[in-house]
């Protein structure tokens, strides 16, 4: 046994059928920072059949430290991150089908993605689009991967329609602006850590091992050296919107989504959240020196300053991203600098 | 009494990674404002509660001797 895949192969629970399996499979991949890098990098050595990858974002030099597929050349010429990462898993295994998205996910896109594939892995740095492939799973009826990390601290949950709680039976408060890479940094090995939980329950997925699945939400902090997987079971919930028996997946109506505007003449997109926040000013100017970066306050607003771009974040939710009209780049700043 | 433990930042806000609390009788929703107000941690009410590593709602009684583990689900990746 001596072709590409005879040491995963030689594995028992995956063997000749499971990597039969595999190599029939398709897989999408919502952001390709650092999460989706690896990710799409295992699935693609491992001879997954077709491999969907989407994100906003191009490459820049805060990425190189571990977004494992990008190069200095990528940073230098801000290739957008699919079309950087296309090219080098097409050098890994050039039999694998590949599809590079540039997009912003809405939900209209996810749904039509998630029509064909046989799982979604979560690698996005927001809990709106969550939520939003959190309902979209449910519909559609393909499973999903959450995976998150910050610091030294990852958390990955692996929901399966019908069968487990979904990501809104967990989470009782949607917890939009929490702490992201940008603010709070992060470790390449607790990006690897959470890289392998996702990938190792989609290889069970992939081959059917079913059984196999963890079943619990676990979470690390590798510089902490703690470890935690807890069960979920009891909550599913029968009258959970997203997965109940009289569901209505709210997180695919138009008022839960976050309503963008370009304002015309002032090279500047207004973000609203979608659903009613309160920001704590004062926390977030903390957060955002630590940054670097130019950050004034007063009682009303916060303007903070970062390379070609103002943010000016409003008490109420409202955000105005100066120094672009593009609603996919605001977004990506937005989300980078308030999760 | 009840071991309280705590991950990611909300371990750096509280300086220890538990607390020994007394939480009987209390429900986790109490605990939690009861917590977040002493050591002034962000956003408790987003934050998942496992007691005795089982995933427990913020209605949920504590008793005496239950292990609490307060984790905070993050957006990073």
């Amino acid at each position: 046994m001596n072709n590409r895949y005879s040491r995963q192969e030689l594995f028992s629970p995956i063997g000749r059928d499971g990597q039969l399996q595999i190599s029939r499979k398709h897989v999408l991949i919502i952001g390709m920072g650092a999460l989706g890098s690896g990710s799409a990098e295992a699935l693609v050595r491992a001879g997954i059949g077709k491999l969907t990858i989407v994100d906003r974002d191009y490459v820049e030099w805060s990425n190189l430290q571990r977004q494992q597929l990008y190069t200095e050349e990528d940073a230098d010429k801000r290739i957008p991150k699919v079309i950087a990462a296309k090219k080098r898993l097409t050098e890994l295994n050039s039999s694998v089908v590949m599809e590079a998205i540039i997009a912003d996910a809405s939900v209209s896109d996810l749904l039509d993605w998630a029509q064909n594939v046989d799982l979604i892995i979560d690698a996005t740095d927001n809990f709106e689009t969550r939520m939003t492939m959190n309902d979209v799973s449910q519909k559609v009826g393909v499973p999903w991967i959450y995976g998150a990390c910050v610091g030294s601290y990852g958390i990955s949950y692996t929901i399966i329609p019908e069968k487990t709680p979904c990501l809104a039976c967990l989470l009782e408060t949607v917890p939009l602006g929490g702490l992201t890479c940008d603010t709070a940094g992060i470790i390449s090995p607790a990006v690897n850590m959470v890289v392998a939980h996702q990938t190792g329950e989609a290889l069970k997925i992939l081959v059917g091992d079913v059984d196999s699945l963890r079943n619990k939400l676990v979470s690390f902090d590798l510089w902490k050296n703690k470890y935690s997987a807890i069960q979920v079971d009891k909550l599913k919930k029968e009258d959970c919107p997203s997965c109940g028996k009289e569901r209505s997946y709210p997180n695919l109506s138009f008022e839960k989504q976050t309503k963008t505007a370009v304002l015309c003449g002032r090279d500047t997109v207004q973000i609203r959240p979608g659903v009613p926040i309160v920001r704590n000013l004062e926390m977030l100017e903390h957060l955002l020196i630590n940054q670097g970066g130019t950050v004034q306050r007063n009682p009303y607003l916060l303007s903070y300053t970062m390379d070609s771009h103002r943010l000016v974040i409003f008490k109420d939710g409202r955000v105005l991203i100066h120094g672009t009209k593009d609603i996919a780049e605001a977004k990506a700043v937005y989300h980078r600098c308030l999760g | 009494m009840n071991k309280v433990l705590f991950f990611a930042h909300l371990r750096d806000a509280v300086g220890a990674e538990s607390l020994s609390v007394a939480a009987a009788g209390k429900t986790v929703a109490e605990l939690k404002a009861e917590l977040s107000a002493q050591y002034d941690l962000p956003r408790m009410e987003t934050v998942m509660t496992a007691i005795n590593e089982e995933f427990a709602s913020n209605d949920e009684v504590i008793s005496d001797g239950d292990e609490i583990a307060f984790i905070p689900p993050v957006s990073g990746g």
